[in-house]
């Protein structure tokens, strides 16, 4: 679908003649005239307008009746009043209606100060009212959620919650009850509102009726400040408002961003704030000592982190994790291979596809942005799980095939949120990701057996077919999950991905193209400044397990939990480990010899990329705490003790620095960046990006046979759920929602094993130490395969599952 | 003027008065006249006795809207407290000297009315100008100014008043004005 496009028309609101696009809705196409019509229940955001509050009545000459200005298009010749005693009269009779059943109890309520009910009673309202009746009573405070309090008296029946609930998140979760006066807010059976994206109604309601309950009281609009930055907890990057009472973070709001997050954000990035002022935070640097991290001076550790350092030269290795900034990862790289003389900086989770092959994926004329997926004919989602992945995604395709009627093609190997909305679902087993490519390759003519592919790829000829019906789109956008073209087959299947693509889109087409999904936030902008390394982590692990590399550097990661391949022994082994860590996560607590605390989101300084390549600028929202320094800061100085020449003394100067070094960044400022970020492909600098690439067709070999798993085995993969991650376990509000080892199994492998839901299971991965989860049975499951949600992402292959001893776990 | 016409030709440079030389009785009178009519005064007061307060030891009685050291209050029939925090009153200051943090009421820990209450309320004296705009801005006439004017302190710290200080009752040190006086 392309892109809406509206001639410029004039007509005239309160005397004065406006210009504005054809078709803007009044309310917005007053704005151009400098003309403010109140509003509550109108949110251009949440789609189609209700017209369910009457605060926006404006006069149309024309029109005997006072009209909707949140329902109204503008048309060429319009002719408004908004300020004539009919629409006064009207106003303020239905700010006196609003009011009636309201408790007017500011003082105590959460939003007081910051309240649209309060400035456009002011503004709007005449001052008095007339109703002496008693207002209707509500038990209150209650909560819809671990996370929201509702309070029904304050309500004023605007349809916002319950329209994100219905139709932005598609959650069907919150409902209005009762009729007429007696309407009021609620969820099927009274259940609390749990869902990934809750806490945006909080931001919505227009009233105090839905407020946070962590935020509860803490703070008045007068006592707070906001910072704008980037929440960097997962590669949405959603642009993000911290309020900063008292040099802490107090809440988190959206700063609307149409290409990148529409306005929305999820639960994690809104609530999950309070692991910055967590007790277990590390605020001081510490050296092993005698079998125990011990906390020491800044000089101290960095004389040790430099000496060690020094004495591994040639012999060091550096895994990145994904929530380094560009900067991060650019200083590192140039301390461990320029200073340092060794050659392995891997910000990649597991191993990835050749240069060449990357070089073609992200090429500007493949690459496809946020926008795109709303606007574009077909959207195809590939070896991900938008929610828990990249979670503002799933919002952005939901939207789509809502409001616009994207065509949505789902191909994952677990079950996806998505599936009801997709008009093509297949199942691939996990870890089959090349087959399924190859086997829609074939399917788009590409040449191979359908059919024997995709019975490699484990499912079924007709699912491929339905998937590859989607490519007659004339604008495709293929989103895929960095664990596609992970594993030691990348190259293959990056391969396949780029046949596939081939024959989807021309290159260079606006508005079709690829997006990675990445597993880390600046996967990409680690990338692009130089953090890969010829050795996919399970080999760096390899070569320091035997001995070859003898210092570690772990930027932002725990390996035991976020890469792939035999960490322990290599962690064992290496005589020097230097990590940078908010956490003491089990990796850093039982192996880091030397440990410097690492900043959080809300007080880092630096750029990082968006999966579409859009920089966008982190600001420090609050001071560091403790003894807690820059990162860049850190590692420039560990540069200097090492003898290099460098001289970093701000975080402009770092990021100038890593500019110098990355060609297609050449020349970016934060100033350039400012609020809203840049696309580096929209640069000048672009053309820095290697000319010279190949884009297929290539030939494909035939996908490796899978094991087939037979009695209590299945096929497995893990993976990490929205509420995974050591910022999520350290907020004391989600912590009902932290993710817990569940096995997702399918009704017919449930019964064959003897499992039924909420039994407890042992999940024992080939080659891996069994862990114990919860057993939930799920009919999309496919039979054959099991699912287990651990903060270990990424570990493919087949599974023994059986009844643990414990007992029943509710 | 370019600086060829330096010195200035005649006439471009006015001449200014300088001080007068002041001698003879005019000069005397101005060196006592002024002084003598403010004696007029001084001695002219004499008759009517002594009006020194012999502060500390004696007080000066305030009028009963005098805006002394605040109060907060609670209510006298439950004992809660009537503030609920709602920090009008820290926004209506023009100090900006109070601090208030609210928190929640629980059933097992009410303290005030509302659903709210003042977990730390501070006023900052030193800085505070005894203006009365909290008083007013109040909605639930939780803080009143009283009548203490005598907050001097050793320590700036110290005039930092907490929530139980401005609550607890006060040491009226001050005599209030009696009807009519
Ligand atoms: S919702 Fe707004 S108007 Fe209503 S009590 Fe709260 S602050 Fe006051
Ligand atoms: S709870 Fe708030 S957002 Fe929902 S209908 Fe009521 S006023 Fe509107
Ligand atoms: S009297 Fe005035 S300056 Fe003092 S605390 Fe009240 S509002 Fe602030
Ligand atoms: S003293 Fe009054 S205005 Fe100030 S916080 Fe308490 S209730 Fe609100
Ligand atoms: S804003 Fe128009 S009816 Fe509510």
């Amino acid at each position: 679908m392309p892109r809406p496009f509206h001639r410029d028309i004039t007509f005239s609101i309160d005397g004065r003649e406006v210009t504005a696009p054809e078709n803007t809705i009044l309310v917005d196409a007053a704005k151009y005239g400098d003309v403010e019509i109140p509003v509550f229940c109108y949110e251009p955001k949440l789609g189609q307008p209700v017209g369910a509050c009457r605060m926006c009545l404006v006069e149309i000459e024309g029109i005997p009746k006072l009209q909707t200005a949140c329902s109204t298009p503008v048309k060429d010749g319009m002719v408004v009043h908004t300020l004539t005693d009919r629409v006064k009269e009207a106003q303020n009779a239905v700010v006196e209606f609003l009011l009636i059943n309201h408790p007017l109890d500011c003082p105590v309520c959460d939003k007081g100060g910051e309240c649209p009910l309060q400035d456009i009673s002011f503004g709007w309202g005449a001052g008095v009212s007339r109703f002496i009746e008693p207002k209707r009573h509500f038990e209150k405070p209650l909560s819809l959620s671990p996370l929201v309090a509702i309070d029904r008296e304050r309500c004023i029946l605007c349809y916002r919650c319950v329209r994100f609930s219905q139709e932005v998140a598609e959650d069907y979760q919150l409902v209005f009850e009762e009729r007429g006066a007696h309407t009021y807010v609620s969820t099927f059976n009274g259940h609390p509102y749990v869902a990934p994206f809750s806490g945006n109604i909080i931001e919505l309601c227009p009233v105090g009726a839905l407020t946070s309950k962590p935020y509860r009281f803490r703070a008045r609009p007068w006592d707070i400040e906001q910072a704008g930055s980037v929440c960097t907890l997962c590669p949405s990057q959603c642009n993000v408002s911290f309020t900063v009472r008292d040099d802490r973070v107090l809440r988190v709001l959206a700063r609307d961003h149409k290409e990148v997050d529409d306005g929305w954000l999820c639960d994690k990035g809104r609530f999950a704030y309070q692991a910055i002022h967590a007790d277990e935070r590390i605020t001081r640097p510490m050296i092993r000592d005698g079998g125990e991290l011990r906390e020491v001076s800044w000089d101290r550790a960095l004389d040790e982190a430099a000496a060690a350092l020094g004495r591994a030269r040639g012999k060091v290795a550096a895994v990145v994790g994904g929530q380094t900034s560009n900067e991060e990862g650019h200083l590192l790289s140039h301390l461990v291979r320029d200073v340092l003389g060794s050659s392995d900086v891997e910000s990649r989770v597991a191993g990835a596809p050749s240069a060449e092959l990357r070089v073609a994926l992200d090429h500007p004329d493949l690459q496809a942005t946020v926008p795109d997926i709303e606007f574009a004919h077909a959207v195809l989602v590939i070896d991900a799980e938008p929610v828990d992945d990249m979670p503002i995604i799933d919002l952005r395709i939901r939207k789509g095939v809502r409001r616009n009627h994207v065509k949505l093609g789902v191909a994952t190997s677990r079950p996806s949120s998505l599936d009801p909305n997709a008009s093509a679902v297949a199942r691939f087993a996990p870890g089959a990701g090349e087959a399924f490519l190859a086997a829609l390759n074939a399917a788009l003519g590409g040449g191979g057996v359908l059919s024997e592919l995709a019975e490699a790829a484990g499912t079924t000829e007709q699912a491929v077919r339905d998937v590859a019906a989607l490519f007659d789109a004339t604008d495709l956008v293929i989103l895929y999950g960095e664990r596609l073209l992970s594993g030691p087959r990348a190259d293959q299947t990056a391969r396949a991905l780029l046949n596939v693509a081939g024959k989807s889109f021309e290159r260079g087409r606006d508005g079709a193209g690829l997006m990675e999904i990445p597993a880390g936030t600046n996967s990409r902008g680690l990338r692009e400044v130089g953090c890969v390394s010829d050795r996919s982590p399970a080999e760096i692990a390899e070569a320091a397990a035997g001995g070859d590399l003898t210092a570690l550097y772990l930027l932002h990661t725990d390996p035991l939990v976020d890469l792939a391949g035999e960490w322990e022994p290599a962690l064992d082994r290496a005589t020097t480990v230097i990590a940078h860590s908010m956490f003491l996560t089990p990796g850093i607590a039982e192996h880091a010899t030397i440990v410097f605390p690492a900043e959080s989101w809300a007080e880092r300084e630096g750029t990082v990329t968006h999966p579409d390549g859009r920089l966008q600028r982190l600001r420090a929202g609050i001071g560091r705490p403790g003894d807690v320094r820059a990162c860049w800061q850190t590692l420039a100085e560990l540069s200097k003790r090492l003898g290099a020449d460098i001289s970093i003394l701000t975080g402009s100067m770092a990021t100038a620095q890593m500019a110098e070094h990355v060609p297609i960044y050449a020349g970016i400022t934060h100033d350039e960046l400012g609020g809203q970020g840049v696309r580096w492909q929209e640069r000048d600098a672009a053309s820095a990006y290697p000319g010279d690439v190949d884009f297929g067709p290539f030939g494909l070999e035939a996908p490796p046979v899978r094991p087939r798993p037979s009695g209590s085995e299945l096929q497995f993969a893990t993976f990490r759920s929205i509420w995974g991650g050591p910022e999520v376990a350290a907020s004391p509000a989600l912590q009902f929602l932290r993710s817990r080892p569940r096995v997702l199994l399918s009704p017919a492998d449930a019964q064959r094993l003897e499992l039924f839901d909420g039994l407890a299971a042992t999940v024992a991965p080939d080659g891996r130490e069994a862990v114990e989860a919860t057993v939930h049975v799920r009919d999309a499951v496919p039979e054959g395969s099991a699912f287990l949600e651990s903060d270990v992402a990424g570990v493919v292959g087949t599974a023994g599952i059986r009844k643990a001893e414990a007992a029943v776990v509710v | 003027m370019s600086p060829a016409q330096w010195p200035p030709p005649e006439g471009v440079v006015q001449p200014i008065k300088g001080p007068q030389e002041i001698g003879g009785p005019k000069g005397v009178y101005r060196a006592f006249g002024e002084t003598l009519r403010g004696l007029k005064t001084t001695f002219a007061r004499i008759p009517e006795g002594t009006t020194t307060y012999q502060y500390p030891e004696e007080k000066v009685p305030v009028y009963p809207r005098f805006r002394g050291r605040h109060r907060l209050h609670r209510f006298e029939d439950t004992g809660l407290e009537k503030c609920v925090g709602c920090s009008l009153c820290a926004a209506a200051c023009p100090a900006d000297c109070i601090r208030v943090v609210a928190a929640e009421n629980t059933p097992d820990n009410r303290v005030s009315a509302g659903e709210r209450y003042a977990a730390v309320y501070e006023i900052n004296l030193s800085r505070c100008i005894f203006c009365g705009y909290c008083e007013v801005a109040c909605p639930f006439d939780a803080i009143t100014m009283g009548h203490d004017y005598e907050m001097s302190d050793y320590d700036r710290a110290d005039l930092i008043f907490t929530k139980e200080m401005l609550l607890a009752e006060p040491l009226e040190r001050t005599p209030l004005r009696a009807e009519g006086e």
